[in-house]
């Protein structure tokens, strides 16, 4: 019961412990670059209250959602066509071992060099930085699905294009939504990231803004702000994700003793 | 009794073709970019309503053989024919069951069932009915809104048979369906096969290893030699219907077939063992 209860707890707890550690640390340095957990925490309420602030990070979720989609809708169907075409693969494959390791905001300078630094320069970031995780784990998934499946689906008369959307999509799902949950945390990095380079607006932009102007308090509440974000997304990502594929759930599978 | 594969197939009363296997041969590229003959020059005729076995060891080709009549494998050489037409692809007078069950796991038992009548534009609440009624004829009432993943390897197999039965193929091709199976099931799904069988005597052409199953579910058996695989010899079945495995056990006739076409497989001399 103890335990029980305790464990439940448990990540309350550890939250508390860090920010404990934080108070007393920062107690103990006593540096100015370094506030109390409490300064932090207190921050936070005041970002949040104050209009301009919230603006820029509704600006940055904007941003990042339409850059998520618009890769999701790009990055799903490219991986699944690599996974079931070898033609379409060996054309894609090579492309993405070579862009696979480069760092997407490394490629901002050259970006912004384009596009400016307005909204499409830092939305072709995010975008970049999912479509990647999501094509790889869209053409594994693509490519696991069981030959004798589509079998059976063109026997009933499905056509080649109608396979691929009834039958490798919802098969490949939960690799697809493995990648998804991968590029949802890499959108809310490189979304900082874009913003840290090319400021003008966005959470990161309050963020180096404050760092610049001493602001410390304002710098950690922001980090608290966007981790509670990442957090808050991915906790909302993995419910709606257990709800698609709850069939391909493991400790689903108690099967039945009977022929 | 016994027909040699040149000979024409013995008459069953008015019987028709109903597929037509036409001097068949394939040939598959090996990772060595060898040619590698899986079956050559096979000719085979299926009347209409026959339960037809096909055996061999693993590798002969048997199962390629009937992904060339599903229409997933075209041959080297040679043609398929059903009905009288040319096989170019997978069609829904066709439907497969696999020993691996390829089931669609996103799908509830029911699901599954209703996705081949959907697919050929059968009404919802009409495709509905009829998968509920073919679900209850495979004995798994009750497991309408259960996911494959629930089920054991029996009831997938009586799943994935319903499934394929709902879209009315007029031939049934069965590939070591119950190959991965425990004897017990297997044994059990052999009987209700026949006797969904004897309802309705759709043509089935069924590939296994099994000696045993081959006799006690076919009218005719075609056994085949080792890689690259051939008609060894076609063995008519004559025993009466309906059957039950418990008492065709120690049927004499039985024995005699299962007997006589064990000596075939041992007997490896006309076998194509050449290198």
């Amino acid at each position: 019961m103890m335990a029980r209860a305790l464990s439940r707890l448990a990540p309350l707890l550890a939250v508390l412990g860090l920010l404990a550690i934080w108070q007393a640390g920062s107690l103990m340095l006593n540096t100015e670059s370094f506030p109390t957990a409490i300064q932090a925490v207190r921050a936070v309420p005041s970002i949040l209250g104050d209009q301009e602030s919230l603006i820029h990070i509704l600006d940055s979720l904007r941003r990042m959602a339409i850059a998520f989609a618009a890769a999701l809708l790009f990055a799903i169907p490219l991986g699944l066509m690599m996974g079931r075409s070898r033609l379409v693969a060996s054309f894609f494959n090579p492309l993405l071992m070579i862009t696979y390791p480069v760092p997407k905001a490394a490629l901002m300078p050259i970006i912004m060099l384009w596009l400016g630094v307005g909204d499409l320069a830092k939305m072709l970031v995010i975008f970049l930085g999912v479509s990647l995780p999501v094509i790889y784990h869209s053409f594994q998934g693509a490519r696991a699905v069981e030959e004798k499946m589509l079998w059976s689906g063109a026997a009933m008369g499905l056509s080649a294009p109608q396979r691929m959307v009834r039958i490798v999509l919802p098969a490949a799902l939960p690799e697809i939504l493995t990648g998804c949950r991968t590029g949802l945390v890499l959108a809310l990095i490189t979304m900082v990231t874009s913003e840290m380079i090319a400021r003008q607006s966005g959470a990161g932009n309050i963020l180096f803004n404050a760092l610049d102007m001493g602001q410390y308090d304002t710098v950690y509440a922001m980090i608290i702000i966007i981790g509670a974000m990442g957090i808050g997304l991915d906790a909302a990502f993995e419910r709606l994700r257990s709800r698609l594929v709850r069939w391909s759930e493991p400790g689903f599978d108690i099967p039945l003793s009977f022929a | 009794m016994k027909v040699l594969p040149s000979d024409p197939a013995p008459a069953r009363g008015p019987a028709s073709a109903m597929i037509e296997i036409d001097h068949v041969s394939q040939t598959f590229r090996t990772s060595g970019r060898q040619a590698h003959l899986a079956l050559s020059d096979i000719s085979l005729t299926i009347e209409d309503g026959a339960f037809v076995s096909i055996l061999g060891p693993s590798g002969c080709g048997k199962s390629t053989l009937l992904y060339i009549v599903g229409g997933f494998v075209s041959p080297t050489e040679g043609e398929a024919r059903v009905k009288g037409r040319a096989i170019t692809g997978p069609g829904p007078d066709r439907g497969p069951v696999f020993q691996e069950f390829a089931l669609f796991p996103w799908k509830t038992v029911l699901g599954n069932v209703m996705y081949g009548p959907r697919q050929q534009g059968v009404k919802s609440a009409e495709a509905e009915a009829q998968s509920r009624r073919l679900i209850e004829m495979v004995g798994l009432k009750g497991f309408e809104n259960f996911y494959p993943k629930e089920l054991s390897g029996g009831m997938k197999q009586r799943v994935a048979l319903a499934r394929t039965l709902a879209y009315h193929p007029a031939v049934l091709l069965m590939d070591e369906p119950f190959g991965a199976l425990d004897a017990h099931t297997r044994t059990r799904l052999q009987n209700d096969l026949l006797n969904i069988w004897e309802r309705d005597r759709k043509t089935v052409l069924f590939v296994t290893h099994s000696v045993d199953e081959a006799v006690f579910l076919s009218d005719k058996v075609v056994v085949m030699t080792r890689a690259p695989g051939r008609i060894k010899q076609i063995v008519d079945i004559e025993l009466p219907r309906p059957r039950r495995r418990a008492e065709l056990l120690l049927d004499p006739r039985y024995q005699k077939y299962v007997v006589e076409i064990e000596r075939m497989i041992d007997d490896t001399s006309e076998d194509g063992l050449q290198p």
